[in-house]
Parts: C-alpha cells; structure tokens; sequence
C-alpha cells in the first residue's frame, strides 16, 4: 500500500462512520454501469463495461476442437483474464498474475454454475465440438474487476453469433445464430472496510479493504462466491450479503438485458 | 464433469463409502515429520495424502519484496504427477492451483501475527500427495498443524473442510466422486476461537437456507478437526522417561 | 498447575502481557505451543521463533565485513552487526565462529553485539533456540555437568547455536540433541547425567 493510500483509507474510514463514501453513493449501491456490445468486428461477440471507471473488455471467439476424451458430448466453455500493464501503474507485463487467474476462475465458474451455456448443445458431431474462449480485457483499473467482468462475460455471451461450420471450415455470414444462452447471472461483490461493508468498492476503497466477497446469482440460488484477501468475515456477515445480491439481481439483469434490446 | 453418466451417489440414506451426510472421512495427522523444515506435518484425510511444511521467518528473497513493518507469506499449493488416480499432471503450477495458493496464503496471513517477523518471509508449502476430494482444506488443515509445530506465533488453529450439496441432500467432506457429481460444493476455512470465515468458496447452487445448513455442519465438523489437530501436536510432548 | 497449550487457546482473563501470548478483546491467548503455569501466569514456549534481548549471550558466524562493521549469522531470522571504532584493535574474518553477548536490539531482528571473541577450531551445533535455557539448566547445572563429563569446552548461544571444541565431542553432542528432544520431561537432568556416565 502506497502511503497516499494509507492516507486515503483513513479519509475512507471516517466517511464510512457516517454512512458515507468518496462519492455520493449509498453504501449498497453501484456506479453507473454502461454497457456496450459489438464493439470488436473479428470477435463472435464482445462487450465493453464501464463500471463508474473500471473499463473491462470482454472478446469472445468460438474455435471448432475435438471433444475431451472425458466428456465427449460436450463443448467447452474458458475464460481467461489480463490484467493489462495499461491499467494501472500497479500492473506488469507478463504471465497472468494470481489477481487474474483469480479474476478468470471466478467469472467463469460463475457462469459454469449458472448454467448459462449447455456445453452439449456445442457438440457438432463425434470430433467436432465448439470451444467458446472468452478473453477478459481489463483496460482501466477503478475497482471492482469481478462485477465488471461478469457483467461483459455475460453480456458478449448474451450478443454472440456462433458460425457455420461446413467442410472442416468456420464460415462467418449473415445468418448466423445467436449462441443459446439458458440463464442469466450477476454477481455483487462487497469490500469489507474496518467494520463497515461496502458494495461495488472503487480502486480507492480497494486499497483501504481487509476483504472481498463476490456473491453470483441466478435471482433464486447463490451460484457462485468467492472470498478474498486475509481478513475474515462472520456468518451474520455473509447472509446478509447475501440478501442483498438476490436484491441486486434485478436492476442487474436488465442492464445486460437492454443491450439484447438494441 | 459430464453429467452423462452420474453416478448414483446417495443409495439407502448412505454415501458410496458408507458415511452418514454429516459424517467425516478418517483423519489422522502426524506433527513435525520433516526434520528441515521450520515446521510440518503429515495428514491422511479418507485417502487424501498431504505433507504440509513451513520455513522460515526467513530472509526475503527477491528483497524488493521485503516489508519492514511485518512478515510476508508466501504459499505453494502444489498437486504431485503422481497424485491422480487417472492421470499423470505435469509438474509445476497451474490455474487451479495458482489461485489455490493464493487463497490458502490469505488465510495464513491472517492469522499468523505478522508483526512478530517485520522484514522477513514466511513459506508455507503444501504438497498433495494423493488427492480424492478436499485436498485444499485439506492442506490448510495440515498446514495450520506445521505453523503451529515451527513455534511460529499464531492467533488460532485454523480449520477447513467442505459441505456440497447431493440432490437434496447437504453432506460434508465430499470425497472426489461426491465433489465431481455434487450439485454443490463449497470449501470454507474457519478460525474456531469466534468462528470466523477465512476461505470461503462455493460454486454450484445453494438456497440460502441451505447455505445456513451448510455452515452449521461445517462447525460442527470443524469441532472433531480442531480435537485431531490438537492432539497431533500434544502427542510432540507426551512424556518420555526411560 | 502446568498444562500445555496450543494456538487460540485462551490462558487468562484479562490483557497480559506474556511472551508467546497475544491480547484480543481483553482476555489473553497462546499464539504458540506451551506450557503454562497458571500459579505463576508463565508460559514456556515449547516451540518458538528466538528473538533478541539485550544481555543474553550468543553465538554467531560473520557472513560479511566492510571496514570495521561486520554481519553476523545469528538464525534465519536474526542478524547480528558488530561494529568496531576506527581505533579498535579487534579484527574477524568472514567464516570466524564467534561468541558474543547483545548490547542492543533494533528492529525486533537486528542484534548489536559487544565483547565478541573468535572461537577457534571446534564443531557447531544448531538447535531449536526454546530448548536453550533447558541446556544451561538451572543455575548452570546441566551444561556444567556436560563439559564435566566430557571435558570439552562449549559455547551456548540464547539463539540455538552452541560450539563444542576438545574433549569428547561426540558425548557431548548426544548429550545436547537427547535434551532438545526431551526438554519438555521431568527428571532430564538425571537421565542425562546416567548418559553421560555411560559414555564416557
């Protein structure tokens, strides 16, 4: 933690004894979300979130491989993340840091457990199957990489086309379909600051946070959660964390479901 | 995993190995096994096989890394070539288990007093030797055994284990079958002193009254944990008189 | 009454300060394995990370020398600066085995250290730094009756290291490495007393 940090997360403190936060923003609400589809014209689909100033890009390319030996029928589904050095000054070149590995699994067995894409319904034949890589681009870091990154993963997937696939080849026209998406899940992530929680933090709250849970949902189950960093939080914390994401779900689902309306 | 041909897990109220839904597989640990390291232990968990060791407080390498207020912790959650029933891994990490490591190494830094150490590094190395399901709570159970064997000041015995979710039914301590077809899974680790949560990881799909019944088996399992941890490092001290 | 405690295990109520221990929420926890006497409120670490404290006396290798300060190898964690003035006839060289006694502690892990002189010769032992005071025993009993029986000089250093020079040194490493072992049992100084008769 850089010392601006140290002084910051103190202000941070204090704002939070009153209920308040660096911005005029309620303690269980989000930045502005703006989400943008189609943005990449090689990708199957593709989404750009703005989650207040995290700018996260999501790409999705669908790749025709031979089934795994263990599940045959089946497609596959993979997220992947970088966290690139263009972020933020706190980011490096290189292999994909244990944050975006983290960032990746977390997304994607969000989804995976939402059962959002039947992976059977990419089977082609007996050695064909689609893949469906999705990349996660994080372009500017303000906070809050895994609610962003969920809401592009689940919004490129929401506008994807999947291309034909004739004579061993992958064709691209105008009829192609969109990839069948079965569900939709959002995720809420809270940062727990001092003994105040917080929803949606921003870099600056990330900076003065203990711990992280990231809470995804299908509106009637918890999917998907994952805690993060070394500080610890009680039941009592996490069901009412909980609550509040079913309570999300809502105003969350059709923020992806008005770009489908464009 | 291919839910094409899932097993039938749950025949007559019993699981496939015999355990009731809230019954623990046999757990047995062995304290200070390795003679170099600062700190070990060995635990059988059914037939997982996991070496824990710990090192240091020691110097930091590389130094930039050093923090002169408190120790950093570093974690290696590693699962052996030989580890798998079905295939041979390749050595060296990989996705999984770079976030394991990550997350296993948030649990340690919380309670291991780090101001005790300023400017040092503590490793904790986690080697999975034979793995059938739980082999991460697994680790932090044995690994809590090695901080506490190394004399390296600690807050509390941490514990972790995992409830998933079989149908309707919520069973704790999936073995690998269990984990695979579960309908849910999720490990946590607990510091049992004010039971509170330091891993939490769930994916699948719980109600909430199902994640309440979830935690509550696992405090209550974390109970008999907690009982074997403890006597496998009372067991370092037992009187010896010739 | 003594009884052993582990990590988390809560020995009073109320916040003291007892090493080994830590203070949450007024009431005081072991954060080690130990034996704690709850008529004296001690607690014995049987496990543990040494840490410097002015006075004891230590044992040390110079890892590096740069005109009249030298870094000294005191444990993994520990590190020890020996720094001469300009006019100081004293000279080491990097690899000298030297005994020394703690004249300052900076930083929880920086030992300053006076009075050092070279040990030469010998063989050096490392072992766990909280069974130490069990090696010198009380009053100085046990490593006495052990340079008795075995005539070697020996050096303990507070941190773990103790240098053996002459005499039976093969005795006398059995006798240091049975009470590491067995430092935590009554009756030790008798059994090593009957181990070191029988080996001679």
């Amino acid at each position: 933690m850089s010392s601006m940090d140290l002084i910051r997360s103190g202000y941070i403190k204090e704002l939070l004894e009153n209920g308040k936060r660096l911005e005029p923003r309620g303690i269980n609400e989000f930045r502005q979300i703006a989400i943008k589809c189609n943005v990449l014209g090689n990708a199957e689909g593709s989404a750009q979130v703005d989650l207040g100033n995290t700018r996260v890009l999501a790409g999705v390319k669908m790749v025709v491989e031979e089934p795994h030996s263990d599940t045959p029928d089946e497609g596959n589904f993979i997220v992947s993340a970088e966290l690139l050095p263009i972020a933020s000054a706190e980011y490096e070149t290189g292999p994909p840091s244990p944050s975006a590995i983290e960032l990746a699994r977390v997304v994607d067995r969000g989804i995976r457990a939402g059962n959002c894409i039947d992976l059977k319904n990419l089977s082609i034949d007996k050695e064909h199957v689609w893949s469906v890589y999705v990349d996660l681009y994080v372009l500017n870091y303000d906070g809050n990489l895994f609610d962003a990154g969920t809401l592009a993963v689940m919004s490129a997937l929401a506008t994807s086309k999947i291309p034909k696939f004739e004579n061993e080849e992958i064709k691209h026209t105008e009829s192609d379909e969109p990839l069948r998406v079965d569900n939709t899940i959002t995720s809420t992530t809270f940062c727990k600051i001092g003994n105040k929680i917080v929803l949606d933090p921003n870099g600056a709250e990330e900076a003065a946070m203990s711990t992280r849970l990231t809470i995804t949902t299908d509106g009637s189950c918890i999917r998907a959660m994952q805690k993060g960093l070394s500080g610890s939080l009680s039941i009592e914390d996490i069901n009412n964390l909980v609550e509040i994401s079913f309570s999300k779900y809502d105003e969350l689902k059709k923020q992806i479901q008005s770009v489908l309306n464009r | 995993m291919s839910h094409a041909n899932k097993p039938e897990l749950i025949i007559n109220g019993k699981r496939t190995d015999g355990r009731d839904f809230n019954e623990l597989r046999q757990l047995k640990i062995e304290a200070g096994i390795l003679k170099n390291a600062a700190g070990s232990a060995y635990l059988e968990w059914g037939n997982n096989k996991v070496l824990a060791a710990v090192y240091g407080p020691r110097e930091v390498v590389p130094k930039h890394l050093t923090d002169s207020t408190k120790a950093i912790v570093k974690c290696r959650y590693s699962m052996a070539p030989f580890s798998s029933l079905s295939e041979h891994g390749r050595s060296g990490p990989n996705r999984r288990a770079t976030e394991i490591s990550k997350v296993i190494k948030e649990v340690f830094e919380n309670v291991i007093i780090l101001n005790d150490y300023p400017g040092s590094e503590i490793d904790i190395f986690i080697e999975i030797l034979q793995g059938d399901g739980g082999t991460r709570t697994a680790g932090i159970t044995a690994a809590a055994v090695a901080l506490a064997s190394a004399g390296i000041a600690i807050r509390d015995l941490v514990y972790a284990v995992s409830a998933a979710k079989i149908g309707e039914n919520l069973v704790i301590d999936p073995h690998m079958l269990e984990d695979n077809y579960s309908d849910a899974d999720m490990p946590v680790a607990v510091s049992p002193k004010n039971k509170e949560i330091l891993l939490l990881q769930m994916d699948g799909g719980y109600t909430r009254e199902e994640l309440k019944k979830a935690f509550e088996m696992i405090f209550t399992a974390g109970e008999k944990i907690t009982e074997v941890q403890k006597d496998s490092i009372r067991k370092l001290y037992e009187s010896v008189s010739k | 009454m003594r009884k052993i405690v582990l990590p988390g295990e809560s020995i009073q109520n109320g916040a003291k300060r007892i090493n080994g221990a830590y203070v949450s929420s007024n009431q005081t926890y072991a954060a080690v394995v130990g034996m704690y006497d709850d008529e004296r409120g001690t607690l014995v670490p049987l496990e543990g990370v040494w840490l410097p404290n002015v006075g004891e006396s230590v044992v040390g290798i110079i890892t590096y020398s740069k005109k009249s300060v030298y870094e000294v190898t005191l444990t993994d964690f520990v590190g020890g600066l020996i720094i001469l003035d300009r006019y100081s006839r004293e000279h080491f060289e990097v690899g000298d085995v030297i005994r020394a006694t703690i004249s300052a502690v900076e930083r929880k892990n920086r030992a300053i250290l006076e009075r050092c002189e070279v040990l030469k010769g010998g063989v050096l032992l490392n072992i766990k730094s909280v069974k130490i005071p069990r090696v010198i025993g009380r009053g100085d009993t046990m490593i006495k009756q052990i340079t008795e029986f075995t005539k070697s000089q020996i050096a303990v250093g507070r941190n773990g290291l103790i240098w053996i020079n002459g005499g039976n040194i093969d005795l006398a490493i059995s006798a240091l490495v049975k009470i590491e072992k067995e430092a935590h049992t009554s009756g030790l100084t008798e059994r090593v007393k009957q181990m070191l008769q029988a080996g001679k």
